[in-house]
């Protein structure tokens, strides 16, 4: 790992209490919001209701915006179509746990499964495609992720069609631990899932940080600075983009099989279109590329305002009966799409590398160098 | 051509370049053009601009192919050679093409029915020989029985047609069987089925042990086995072939890639410098060093102690490296801040961790002022000093003529002079193509 010298004109963090837990937050930012996201439940009532479900789905789509970030933010190769992936994990996963269908495996078994397939038609989608640059290789990814979708509607057969497949039992289905079933205690209190869902960001969150800093990443982040020098030395451009699009692939499918599982249904084909990739692209983007603080604050930012504040804000207007015609003018999700853009608008005006920009992104944008 | 008069070249040079052309439509950018670069020494290739000398870097390097001609690197030629690993990931990518296209053939969907949900339905446990031996009736076509609304259907392999409907088990198992046997005696030949009696495709059987059935429908169910089998076997084929072709063509075309040249040892600069701009000096020359670091993504993830101590090899190997061009201190700086003479020695470092032996330089001293030019001069012997021979482009006539065992002038993509630099300096031809300029 290159030592991660101070940026000397960075000024040593004062010597206040106040500067030093500054610069310890600002060091160890993630033991900090993992001690806090582990205590939370045990401290809010709110997480073991519907407020806790809510936080998981949060926590799965850091997890599938982590894997587009491996794409988008370090390899640089634009990917519209993230969640035909997290689809697809999904469907594995159900596919391999439901009633329905003989295999009836465990989650943990049923996940590993998935994640691999779901590499594995990463790699095949990637291998006849990853020599189109830009744009032309967003327009495939976009049409993978159409084409997704509309198998698996018209797989009935295997997917359900409209009706998804259901139910996914909760992880630990089956398994006893001190008399009590596994499954039924993930089936009643959604901390259990809130756990499940935070060990997995957090183990992602350190897989890629390892990543990042292992000849793979830095291979990555070469070709998408100079794909013609990064091949001069040696690096065998296609091969890395490759491993890119696996990584990115296996990432999201693990979200799926995650996210199938917290609610206990594939839903319908439809929840895994354009729309959820575009919504965790931006998420990166206003994050900032490349960046792992950066990505999981954007998801934060706007997964949770569509998932966790929308919906508050509307009970909250409802309880004060501020708006009895139920007019959506009044109505805070009727904004909702508004608000999301005109955020979007301002952080790419006045902030164009994202909250918690990459080092190299940040450099990249502003032109630092001569 | 040559004009090689002096010294005689050792019996097989490092790399050999043989009558290389290079058109680009109708322009001809290098034209037959012979080199021979002996191990251990520096050969510079110079000449006005335009005269082609990055056009054969660039070929020598992989980023172009040649139009004619070969470029020879310990006698091989730089290619990917077609090894059985090729061989076998075609036959094997063309193997899951074919399949892929073989199940969207026999409708992926209906198969999935047949094997896997008719397995669930009379409520015996799932078995990996029930599957095979479903599958395997999915492929010949025979009528299977199907659970709807709690009674009992037979119906075709692929579930189309339904050919009646009972309310119990035991008397759909046996009309299946029956219809099974007229529909395979269909198949073995006409005329041994006698007429039907019922329209009704779902109709009860009529009179004694005849089925009911309606002629087309029996037609078609017999019709079923072949237009299956050839459906499997034409998707299987039209896919293999794809998949194989593609393979094929892929490899075909990354043959000569820039990486394949590097990979065989041979590290270049660019005239244009072509750093990681915005990774730090040291990631830079870690990423020269990619290949020396072993191990796949899970010694990465696991960070096991093998993966450890190559990377940390490899930072004390890339700080060596950045100590050889005189850039120890600069190892966390962002790489485009650096001074230009610096990027440049940045580069040279970042090439020569690659572990190459023949390094090819494309004007190194390009913008740089006298005393730079002095100490990359230096720097051009070191390298030698350290094994590595060099391939110089070079504008700097001090710095050619000084540390070059031997030059080659080329002029219009033509190579007009090769020799010595005292040689060349004399030479006519070289002094006209300057223009009476600086030799």
């Amino acid at each position: 790992m290159p030592p991660r010298g101070r940026n000397p004109d960075e000024a040593l963090p004062e010597a206040t209490a106040a500067g030093r837990l500054g610069g310890f937050l600002r060091e160890r930012w993630d033991l900090v919001a993992l001690g806090v996201l582990a205590v939370a439940p045990l401290v809010v009532p709110a997480l073991g209701g519907a407020l806790g479900g809510q936080v998981t789905t949060l926590f799965i789509y850091c997890i599938l915006a982590l894997g587009l970030n491996v794409m988008v933010g370090y390899t640089g190769l634009v990917h519209l179509g993230i969640a035909a992936f997290f689809g697809i994990g999904a469907y594995l996963c159900a596919i391999l746990t439901v009633p329905m269908y003989p295999f009836q495996m465990r989650f943990a078994t049923a996940a590993a499964v998935s994640v691999v397939v779901t590499a594995l038609i990463g790699l095949a989608l990637g291998a006849p495609t990853l020599r189109l640059r830009g744009d032309y290789l967003a327009i495939v990814t976009l049409g993978f992720g159409e084409v997704v979708k509309v198998t698996l509607r018209n797989l009935e057969q295997i997917t359900g069609g409209m009706k998804g497949l259901n139910p996914v039992p909760p992880p630990g289905a089956g398994l006893k631990v001190g008399g009590t079933d596994l499954g039924l205690a993930f089936a009643i209190d959604p901390r259990w899932f809130y756990y499940l869902a935070l060990l997995a960001l957090a183990a992602v969150v350190v897989a890629m940080r390892r990543l990042e800093n292992s000849r793979l990443g830095r291979a990555w982040v070469a070709v998408r600075e100079d794909e013609l020098a990064a091949s001069a030395m040696g690096i065998s451009a296609v091969r890395v983009k490759l491993s890119a699009f696996a990584m990115s692939s296996a990432v999201a499918g693990l979200a799926g099989c995650l996210y199938a599982a917290s609610l206990s249904t594939t839903a319908d084909p439809n929840a895994y279109d354009f729309n959820r990739s575009i919504m965790v692209l931006c998420a990166v983007i206003l994050g900032g590329l490349g960046s792992i603080p950066g990505t999981l604050l954007g998801v934060a930012l706007l997964v949770g305002f569509d998932t966790v504040l929308a919906p508050w804000a509307d009970s909250a207007i409802q309880q004060w009966n501020i708006n009895p015609s139920g007019s959506s003018l009044l109505s805070f999700s009727g904004w909702r799409l508004a608000i999301f853009g005109l955020a979007l608008v301002l952080v790419m005006r006045y902030r164009p590398e994202g909250l918690v920009p990459s080092r190299r992104v940040a450099a990249e944008l502003h032109e630092v160098h001569p | 051509m040559s004009l090689s008069t002096s010294q005689p070249l050792t019996a097989s040079p490092l790399l050999d370049v043989d009558r290389l052309t290079i058109r680009f439509g109708g322009l001809v950018a290098v034209s037959d053009l012979d080199l021979e670069v002996p191990a251990g020494t520096i050969v510079s290739l110079i000449g006005p601009n335009g005269a082609g000398k990055t056009t054969a870097f660039n070929c020598i390097s992989g980023v172009y192919t040649p139009t004619a001609g070969t470029v020879r690197f310990h006698g091989r030629r730089l290619e990917r050679a077609f090894t059985p690993r090729v061989f076998w990931s075609a036959v094997g990518l063309g193997l899951v093409t074919g399949l892929l296209f073989a199940a969207a053939a026999v409708d992926v969907d209906r198969l999935w029915m047949a094997v896997v949900k008719r397995g669930m339905i009379t409520g015996e446990p799932f078995t990996l020989a029930g599957a095979a031996d479903r599958l395997r009736g999915y492929f010949r076509a025979e009528l299977a029985i199907d659970q709807m609304a709690g009674k009992w259907r037979v119906v075709s392999a692929d579930g189309t047609d339904v050919l009646a409907i009972k309310r119990n088990l035991d008397e759909a198992r046996a009309l299946r069987n029956e219809l099974q046997a007229a529909v395979t005696a269909r198949r073995a030949g006409p005329g041994t089925i006698p007429d039907p009696t019922d329209s009704e495709r779902t109709g009860t059987p009529t009179t004694g042990d005849r089925p009911a059935i309606k002629e087309e429908v029996l037609d078609r169910l017999a019709a079923g086995k072949s237009r299956i089998r050839w459906r499997g076997i034409i998707g299987l084929v039209a896919g293999w072939l794809l998949g194989a072709a593609g393979t094929m063509a892929v490899w075909q075309r990354g043959r000569r890639s820039p990486h394949v040249v590097a990979q065989a040892g041979i590290a270049r600069t660019f005239q244009n410098i072509r750093l990681f701009p915005n990774m730090t000096v040291l990631e830079n020359v870690l990423v020269g060093l990619d290949r020396t670091i072993p191990g796949g993504v899970a010694a990465m993830l696991f960070r096991t102690p093998a993966n450890r101590r190559a990377e940390s090899l490899a930072q004390s190997r890339a700080l060596e490296a950045l100590a050889f061009v005189g850039l120890s201190g600069e190892a966390n700086r962002i790489a485009g801040q650096l001074p230009y003479g610096d990027q440049r020695r940045l580069e040279i470092a970042r090439a020569l961790a690659t572990g190459a032996e023949l390094l090819l330089l494309d004007e190194p001293a390009a913008g740089m002022n006298p005393s730079e030019t002095s100490d990359l001069a230096d720097l051009v012997e070191r390298i030698r000093a350290r094994g590595v021979t060099v391939l110089l482009i070079e504008h700097h006539m001090n710095v050619v003529m000084r540390v070059s065992d031997r030059v080659a002038v080329l002029d219009h993509g033509v190579k007009i002079a090769e020799g010595t630099p005292a040689e060349i300096r004399r030479d006519e031809k070289v002094i006209e193509a300057y223009l009476g300029g600086e030799p």
